[in-house]
């Protein structure tokens, strides 16, 4: 088997990267792909947190490169997704304790068993964020249409063409589609020009991101959700599958959550505090 | 000499024989610069007698040697090769010579081939930008010289540049001529130019025309969308027009309307570009739609 290896960066911190290794990697292995998902965020990690796999980290990656373990030990499956595994960042190092070659070695090593390396990258454009470019083949940008958060997605993109990364594509995060109609938000076509590279999703913002996330499990695993949803269409768009980029609209996914809180407040609903 | 940029001899005359190497950091490459007005034996023997000097210096690598305004026959380019595989571990990749020694080494060419006076000259100094592995690129310098021949026609004589792709963030280029950029200039992204500026895109990020201090540059883009404006020592500072449609980059990139500045009244003013380089007496309207200029005065 010969996998390949992507890094999911965006320069920009809190734009939803680690989101979106997690939905990705998710995603990709519910369509029965091997899949691992590298935290490269050493010092600062959290794809473990957002994943629930925290509690069963025995080995990370720092281990695996010092050779205190083998590759397989430091790799976590999640159950609920077939064959998705996690390699965990230590927590008590820093960036500078691994090379970009020693990466890239370990990434060549896990495509050989995986379909799908994936690297969650650090913010910033630092040691970290060499060490995983370094390491990756093609490389997905996250942002947001804020133009803070556009720069910093551009600037990263200008790197990754000067670099040694084959192909470069964009996911953008958390679009609100009533700010975009409002003339508040920039729309993914302007987005798009400006960062002239294509897009492989447009994920609209969901508070089901937040709330599956704190409880461990990935909104990808909820087909009810229009953010998950978009990520299920991405993990296929990444598999050579032709889906046509669907802009976010104001749709059905609010105002079921609208209904649900009216529900909520008449005391017709299950949900908590309620039926008592 | 060597590495991306050639040297000027022609304006540094002051170059004296115990000189006629010097060696300067361009970012990340090294810039040998030889005196181009030494016959090619003194030439070669000073850059023999620096290599040997600083031979645990130059290692290793690759080098493209400007000759600057010569043009070399193929023995003396291997004769150059030679001293820097004797003398340092540097190879040579490659040779440049001023883009107008070479021009002229065409243009006579032609002529041998083809017996006939070339009858149009070609603009001057439109020239491809070198590799640039710097952000800083300096285009060859050429003496402007069109004018004299091709009186007929009024153009510019400055060399200009151009870019062909996005300039993105974080990214600044230095052009000590007219900037040609095909693409859009993003915001974070720099462009600054001795001469005009034409952004062949949609500006978001800084122009500076006439970063030398001539106040008639101007810039012109297909459209802007919150540019940062700079002409000579002016800055453009209009709050009011840039909520305008016009330069708010509302409706980009689907309605693009191209905008042009320039220094009128000592203030940087921006307008909409009207054909036959029109400049609206108006400057900018509030709701970013002025009345043209004269479009039938050229």
């Amino acid at each position: 088997m010969s996998g390949k290896t992507l890094v999911i960066t965006s320069g920009k911190g809190g734009v939803g990267k680690t989101t979106a290794t997690a939905n990705i990697g998710t995603a990709l292995a519910l369509r029965s792909r091997r899949v691992v998902v590298v935290d490269t965020d050493i010092g600062l990690r959290n794809l473990d947190v957002v994943m629930g796999l925290e509690y069963r980290i025995d080995y990370d990656l720092i281990d695996v490169i010092e050779e205190r373990c083998y590759a397989e030990n430091a790799l976590v499956q999640d159950l609920r997704a077939g064959e998705l595994y996690l390699m965990a960042a230590a927590q008590t190092r820093d960036k500078d304790c691994i090379s970009p070659a020693q990466l890239s070695n370990l990434c060549r090593r896990l495509e050989m068993d995986f379909d799908y390396v994936i690297l969650d990258c650090p913010a910033g454009i630092e040691h970290g964020f060499r060490n995983a470019v370094a390491a990756a083949r093609e490389a997905l940008v996250v942002t947001t249409p804020e133009a803070s958060a556009m720069r910093d997605a551009d600037r990263v993109i200008g790197l990754l063409q000067n670099g040694d990364v084959r192909r470069t594509r964009v996911i953008i995060n958390r679009i609100k589609p009533e700010l975009v109609r409002q003339g508040g938000m920039m729309d993914s076509a302007e987005a798009l020009d400006l960062l002239g590279v294509d897009a492989v999703g447009l994920v609209p913002a969901d508070d089901r991101v937040i709330t599956s996330s704190n409880r461990g499990r990935t909104v990808a695993h909820d087909a009810a959700a229009p953010s998950g949803r978009e990520f299920l269409r991405i993990a296929a768009r990444l598999d050579g599958e032709h889906i046509p980029l669907i802009e976010p609209t104001e749709e059905p996914g609010e105002s079921v959550s609208i209904m649900d809180k009216v529900r909520h407040l008449m005391g017709l609903s299950r949900g908590v505090g309620a039926g008592v | 000499m060597i590495e991306s940029q050639p040297a000027v001899p022609a304006t540094t005359p002051a170059v004296a024989a115990d000189a006629a190497v010097k060696v300067q950091r361009c970012g990340t490459l090294v810039n040998f610069e030889i005196d181009d007005a030494l016959p090619l034996e003194a030439a070669c023997r000073e850059l023999r007698e620096h290599l040997g000097r600083f031979r645990e210096l130059y290692a290793g690598g690759e080098v493209v040697v400007d000759v600057g305004r010569r043009m070399l026959s193929d023995d003396q380019k291997q004769r150059i090769g030679k001293v820097f595989a004797s003398e340092s571990g540097l190879s040579v990749r490659q040779f440049w010579c001023a883009p107008d020694i070479l021009e002229m080494e065409r243009d006579r060419i032609s002529d041998l081939l083809s017996e006939q006076a070339p009858v149009v000259r070609k603009v001057q100094g439109a020239a491809e930008p070198p590799p640039a592995a710097d952000d800083t690129i300096t285009p060859p310098q050429s003496e402007p010289q069109g004018a004299a021949d091709s009186p007929a026609v009024q153009c510019d004589a400055t060399p200009t540049l151009i870019v062909r792709g996005a300039r993105r963030s974080g990214e600044t280029l230095h052009l000590p001529g007219n900037a040609v950029i095909l693409g859009n200039v993003n915001p974070g992204a720099q462009i600054i130019a001795d001469g005009d500026i034409l952004v062949f895109g949609a500006l978001r990020g800084l122009a500076h025309a006439g970063a030398a201090g001539n106040a008639n540059a101007s810039i012109v883009a297909l459209s802007a969308a919150k540019p940062a404006l700079r002409i000579a020592g002016y800055v453009w500072d209009d709050a009011a027009a840039l909520e305008s449609p016009l330069l708010s980059g509302a409706g980009v990139p689907g309605n693009r309307t191209a905008i042009i500045a320039s220094v009128q009244d000592d203030a940087v003013r921006v307008s909409p570009y009207v054909k036959n380089y029109g400049i609206s007496p108006d400057g900018i309207s509030p709701d970013g739609i002025s009345q043209g200029g004269n479009p039938d005065e050229r």
